[in-house]
């Protein structure tokens, strides 16, 4: 039966995993993510979820250990935070070039120096490129959902690839929500078992990742890119499969707020998107139209579906929630994708970096009146800087004046 | 219901005539001549049957053996980085035990195997294979000792010999004698601190029949094993590739390998010569060591002399490190 709780981000992690009946989980500590593994490792020893707990002695082997028991045939999951992840960086090509769909639960924090324990998205980020799924929730509900549903997606045999499942540290991971817990036989309805096409298995062998030369490298690279190419249709597949079993309203990359008549944008991803929503709710009061354009998935970056949601806006703010020193505009990660994704439009909207919600700082109500104002003033003028600090620039420091 | 895991129950041979004549290893890798480590390969294999899976970490037995997209292994094989080979196995491992304990996998648990270098052992691999013995995975871990990072192209690594020219530590005006340090104790570091762990053994490839059985036995342990051995490298080591068992044994008559397994605790030896050749009778047949004076030797001596005392087991180092000369 299907049953509400009052679960943060970790235990929505960890009770997905559950339901998704993983079967090798590998753990080493790290706050904020921590929380999911103190979960499941009481799962497994209450004998509630039968799997593997191997005690990873660290990040690297975490990952290691995870990509390994996919190649054997098992459903994998292992997570971490901020350093923690950036230490496993060897581990996440060869998971993703392996093919080996083994899930990652993130939530995310600042990487050092100084030492900080606040939400960032930064050390994930920093992987994006490394041929993952990648997507931040906004909700312990959305933690579960995805959860379960990202299995589906990267197990796909179209897809076949390992999973970043992100929420912000603290925000989401410790914040408890309402949230549904699904029927563990409408989640197995949804959710077949892994069945990877080539398994380590003595009674068919295959040898697997044997040693290339350059001039084999790219028609390997171009089956992982094709693997992305379709990958849309099967998140588009998944997600509104999932909608329709369990009565959710997901859209499959973008989730929008207030758009269609909006002349203003906040984009954004992760648990900042519920601050924003209030904050349209404010602005709107006072005549300001503004809207929220939710980003699902960072990879794959949902091109067309960013470019038409970002297109009937006249300017839209990015709020980066990561860093990107020296980067195009010298701001974050995502307005620049954001950007590209714009660039073939007719009337593309004026693009900018929010510089917000860093080292785990509040995103507050204040700052997102702040950034309406720097945009509404954006659409008067049709210019806008690459890239603000927030609570750093004369441009916004004076719209609290 | 959960079901029992069955685990590997392998024979032991008593002469070349037993060992099984199909090849799991088969020809058509790119090794070179007189390679060391090819024939640990070949042998552990022998040994293995085609119940296994076998991890390669990258090194020489993974570039010279995987080249252009084609692979020598009869079974299941997997490259690892340099520095995951225990962590992976582990992965593995672990998901054998729950797919067989959930009749997702019918058979026996298949004999799981890393082939690592001396570098994926105990230099940057040293973690995950600590790791792999310190949570009792049911695997093998061999690493196959040709002394250097040779694949890159003879670098030094912390099992190669004090005194050895390689390409990080040429000996030069002010360091005469080259690699100044004394190795690791690969054995040693598994021995010491690793409560699941049963069974080690250290065996060469000049003695063929050991050293299968010596791999079987690690197997049939339900549990991690740890197989040390000596595969020497003609191209690394600069001797003449038809050379490699006659250099293989001369390092047993001198003192400068010695065959032992620990198992449960205790000590026993094989092989051991009835006087032992003094050790420069082996470095002057290897042009590696060709630049040391009779200083050096005598320094190589002190130390192996000190080691055979009780092999296996911790010394003190009775020559002065780097920092105290």
């Amino acid at each position: 039966m299907a049953k509400e709780v009052f679960y943060s981000g970790c235990a929505a992690a960890a009770y997905g995993a559950k339901d998704a009946r993983v079967e090798v989980i590998s753990s080493y500590p790290i706050r904020p993510y921590t929380g999911i593994m103190m979960e499941l490792s009481k799962l497994v020893a209450n004998g509630e979820l039968d799997a593997e707990f191997v005690l990873g002695e660290g990040e690297h082997a975490q990952v290691s250990i995870a990509y390994g028991a996919s190649a054997a045939g098992a459903r994998a999951y292992t997570g971490s935070s901020g350093v923690g992840v950036v230490y496993a960086m060897e581990c996440y090509s060869p998971a993703a070039g392996g093919r080996l769909p083994c899930q990652m639960a993130i939530a995310d924090r600042a990487l050092d120096p100084p030492g900080d324990f606040g939400s960032e998205h930064t050390d994930v980020m920093s992987a994006r490129d490394q041929g993952w799924i990648m997507g931040w929730a906004e909700s312990p509900q959305e933690v579960y959902d995805n959860t379960i549903m990202y299995y589906r997606i990267g197990e796909d045999h179209r897809v076949q690839l390992p999973q970043f499942c992100c929420q912000d540290g603290y925000f989401v991971s410790h914040i408890p929500g309402k949230m549904q817990m699904e029927d563990q036989k409408a989640v197995d309805d949804f959710l077949p078992p892994y069945n990877p096409p080539h398994p380590l298995n003595p009674k068919k062998p295959i040898n697997h990742g044997p040693q290339i030369f350059p001039d084999q490298g790219s028609a390997i690279n171009v089956q992982r890119a094709v693997a992305f190419d379709d990958i849309e249709a099967v998140i588009s597949e998944v997600v509104t499969d999932y909608n329709k079993a369990f009565g959710r309203k997901y859209s499959p990359f973008v989730d929008e707020y207030m758009m269609d008549d909006a002349d203003i944008a906040f984009f954004i991803q992760g648990g900042h998107a519920r601050t924003a929503r209030y904050a349209v709710n404010h602005l709107r009061k006072k005549g300001v139209k503004a809207g929220v354009s939710r980003l699902r998935f960072m990879r794959p970056f949902p091109t067309e579906a960013v470019a038409a949601s970002l297109s009937k806006v006249k300017a839209v703010g990015v709020i980066e929630t990561n860093t990107s020193y020296g980067g195009v505009t010298r701001g974050g990660n995502i307005a620049p994708e954001a950007r590209a994704a714009c660039y073939n439009l007719d009337n593309r909207p004026i693009i900018t970096s929010f510089m917000a919600g860093l080292g785990g700082e509040i995103v507050t109500l204040n700052e997102f009146y702040a950034m309406a104002k720097v945009l509404s003033d954006a659409v008067k003028s049709g210019k806008a800087n690459n890239s603000y600090w927030m609570n750093f620039e004369k441009e916004v420091l004076d719209t609290h004046k | 219901m959960a079901i029992e895991v069955k685990t590997q129950n392998l024979e032991m041979v008593k002469s070349l005539r037993q060992v099984p004549q199909e090849e799991h290893y088969v020809p058509g890798h790119r090794t070179c001549q007189g390679c060391g480590p090819a024939l640990v390969y070949k042998l552990v294999s022998k040994a293995t049957g085609g119940n296994a899976i076998f991890l390669g970490p990258t090194g020489c037995m993974y570039v010279a053996n995987t080249s252009y997209l084609c692979a020598p292994f009869a079974y299941p094989w997997m490259h690892t980085q340099i520095t995951n080979g225990g962590a992976v196995a582990s992965g593995i491992e672990a998901a054998y035990q729950v797919l067989i304990r959930k009749g997702k996998y019918k058979g026996e648990l298949p004999s799981i195997v890393v082939m690592a270098g001396d570098g994926g052992s105990i230099d940057i691999g040293l973690q995950a294979m600590s790791s792999m013995m310190y949570r009792g995975h049911d695997a093998l871990f061999v690493m196959y000792d040709n002394e250097s990072y040779a694949n890159t192209g003879i670098q030094v690594s912390p099992a190669t010999p004090y005194g050895a020219n390689t390409t990080f530590t040429p000996p030069g005006k002010n360091v005469p004698e080259g690699r100044v340090l004394f190795p690791k104790d690969a054995p040693q570091l598994v021995i010491g601190g690793h409560p699941a762990v049963h069974y080690v053994a250290t065996a060469s490839v000049a003695y063929p029949v050991d050293l299968i059985n010596k791999v079987r036995k690690g197997l049939n342990y339900k549990g991690p094993s740890f197989v040390h051995l000596h595969a020497p490298c003609p191209k690394g080591w600069l001797f003449p590739a038809q050379k490699t068992i006659e250099v293989a044994k001369l390092a047993i008559q001198t003192g400068m390998w010695v065959n032992y397994t620990w198992e449960n605790g205790e000590y026993t030896y094989d092989h051991t010569p009835k006087e032992y050749k003094p050790v420069k009778e082996y470095m002057k047949g290897q042009y590696r060591f060709n630049h040391l004076s009779d200083a050096h030797y005598a320094k190589m001596q002190a130390f192996i002399d000190a080691r055979l005392k009780a092999p296996g087991k911790p010394i003190a180092i009775p020559v002065l490190g780097p920092r105290e000369q």
